[in-house]
């Protein structure tokens, strides 16, 4: 569906080596995939996403949507498209119904009254399809954007942090009503979020993006698993030093803070672990295993710039 | 071009026309207090001149037909700056609508605008002043076909330009940009009352020509013709090299990020 090929973004002069927001990438997105774009403030997701909207031009490289090559094609995949960005709004001084209308209109729905009114409907608006957007709440806009980003019932949807900036709550109200929506619609979505929660809950992949470049892409899980190390948290009744040394023996990173230690092991070596406190006499009391998420991997590729 | 989209432009605009107080200052409002105190300053000035000549009929006649220029270039840009300030521009430019319709949009939009307000106006200067705009018979729909491209003229320039340089400050120039070209379009005087350096200014403009040609009527109920096939072939060049402009900048605009740069 989409096909991205040595995508490059510069800003600034050419004479100058400029800014390079976007530098090299390729990727693909099959059909009825959910792709999360992934990676620190300035990594180069919202400048992927403006040149996949047509609102940016790449400086080099290729894009093609469903088969067709972007640029030549602008209107009539941007017709099968849509898109929806926390930082973009809706004109504030018009009614819910008035502004999917106007999409429905330049999206050319068929029926784009009926249409309007079964997405407010889904999202819970009806109650409000007269009001202002300027008097209606965030997670109540955040829920006309998203009727917004539906009005044509998109191939391919890109949503740029559409939950950003609003309450756990109604991020997952939000979530729920985009997964529902998605799943039953079959749509392709390209997805940008800081929310790792979020992005391992809704995507099948992710494309993790730093300083512009592509630094990796898998399934939230596996990209986690590359992290390698679980971390193991025990509360010592008996044997803390004993604990400390026998890690530093074995190169095992382990902290202590009050009566718990924290290691970091790999998965399979846990129940080694284990059983060699038993051996030298350690008693804990408690127990816990942080499995590594797909944050940790987020933080060592953004602080170590590797995995 | 597609109606669909055009007419999703028109309709978005006109659902918010009457909610805002200033659209209609813009469209009505502020005319209506040009007429109003300018009225009354001509009427004092007609009753202590020695004059024949009808000072009210032509300061009146001046301030109807430059509003429609004003107006022209206001709704052009306002409508674009309506799209920045909503935070829509990204929405509306990520869907399948083109410039070119969305500039249709808005010449449609004044058209409508233009009816209502001059409208209004025509029928204030009659009652107030006795000023009969319709008297101007089958040249006023030239004057007022001039003064609407030139007023669109200068609109997508200055939207050009905004795309261009983005900013808050370049948004100024849709309120200031005609004050500058104002006195040499020669809206309440001749041509002859400007010095010699500014009617070198002043014939280049299509709005002196329609002026003149105001004036003309005012005085003799002639008008010259080929005054007005200049002030249109004048306007026609302007119309195409400021869409040329707009169109460039528009794309130089998806290449810098000027667009979300207007919205940040």
């Amino acid at each position: 569906m989409v096909e991205v090929k040595n995508l490059t973004k510069k800003f600034g002069p050419a004479k100058t080596s400029g800014l390079i927001a976007v530098d090299d990438i390729s990727f693909s997105i099959k059909t009825g995939e959910i792709v999360g774009l992934l990676g620190p403030n300035g990594a180069g997701k919202t400048t992927t996403i403006d040149m996949l909207i047509g609102i940016l031009k790449p400086s080099s490289g290729s894009i093609t949507i469903f088969g067709k090559p972007f640029e030549q094609n602008r209107r009539d995949i941007l017709q099968e498209m849509n898109f929806s960005a926390a930082y973009i709004h809706l004109p504030w001084k018009m009614r819910i119904w008035e502004n999917l209308y106007t999409f429905g209109r330049l999206y050319q729905v068929k029926n784009y009254k009926v249409k309007s009114e079964e997405l407010m409907e889904e999202f819970m608006l009806t109650d409000l399809r007269n009001k202002f957007i300027k008097d209606l709440s965030s997670g109540q806009q955040a829920r006309v954007y998203l009727c917004k980003a539906f009005i044509n019932d998109p191939k391919l949807l890109l949503l740029d942090e559409p939950t950003a900036f609003m309450d756990p709550d109604i991020a997952d109200t939000l979530r729920k009503l985009i997964v529902q929506k998605v799943k039953t619609t079959g749509t392709t979505v390209i997805f940008t979020s800081h929310n790792m929660a979020e992005v391992t809950e809704l995507c099948d992949r992710v494309i993790f993006l730093n300083k512009g470049k592509i630094v990796d892409e898998d399934t939230p899980e596996a990209l986690a698993k590359k992290i390698g190390s679980c971390r193991v948290h025990l509360m010592i009744i008996d044997g803390q030093k004993r604990t400390l040394s026998w890690c530093e023996e074995q190169k095992i990173t382990a902290n202590a803070y009050g009566r718990y230690v924290t290691v970091e092991l790999k998965e399979k070596e846990i129940a080694t672990f284990l059983s060699k406190l038993a051996d030298i006499g350690v008693e804990y009391d408690e127990i816990s295993i942080d499995k590594p998420t797909l944050e940790d991997f987020f933080l060592k590729v953004t602080r170590e710039g590797k995995i | 071009m597609n109606l669909n989209r055009i007419y999703a432009i028109v309709m978005r605009n006109l659902y918010v026309w009457p909610r805002g107080m200033e659209r209609f200052m813009w469209s009505v409002g502020w005319p209506m207090v040009s007429l109003f105190s300018w009225g009354l300053t001509a009427a004092y000035l007609q009753s202590i001149s020695m004059s024949s000549i009808s000072i009210t009929t032509l300061i009146l006649g001046g301030i109807i037909f430059w509003s429609i220029t004003t107006r022209a270039q206001l709704e052009t840009t306002v409508n674009f700056m309506d799209e920045v300030w909503n935070k829509n521009l990204i929405n509306i430019f990520s869907s399948p609508l083109t410039i070119g319709e969305f500039l249709a949009a808005t010449i449609i939009l004044d058209i409508i605008k233009f009816v209502i307000s001059t409208s209004i106006l025509t029928v204030i200067a009659y009652l107030l002043y006795s000023l009969n705009i319709i008297g101007f018979g089958w040249y006023l729909p030239l004057f007022i076909i001039n003064l609407l491209i030139f007023g669109w003229t200068v609109g997508f320039f200055i939207i050009g330009m905004m795309l261009r340089l983005g900013g808050r400050n370049i948004q100024e120039l849709a309120w200031a940009l005609l004050g500058f070209v104002a006195p040499f379009s020669c809206v309440y005087y001749p041509i002859t009352s400007l010095p010699v350096w500014a009617q070198k200014i002043a014939v280049l403009l299509p709005t002196t020509y329609v002026f003149e040609e105001m004036r003309r009527f005012m005085f003799s109920h002639t008008v010259l013709w080929e005054n007005l096939l200049l002030s249109l072939l004048l306007n026609l060049f302007y119309l195409i090299l400021s869409l040329i402009f707009l169109f460039l900048m528009f794309e130089k605009a998806r290449e810098t990020g000027g667009l979300t740069k207007l919205e940040g």
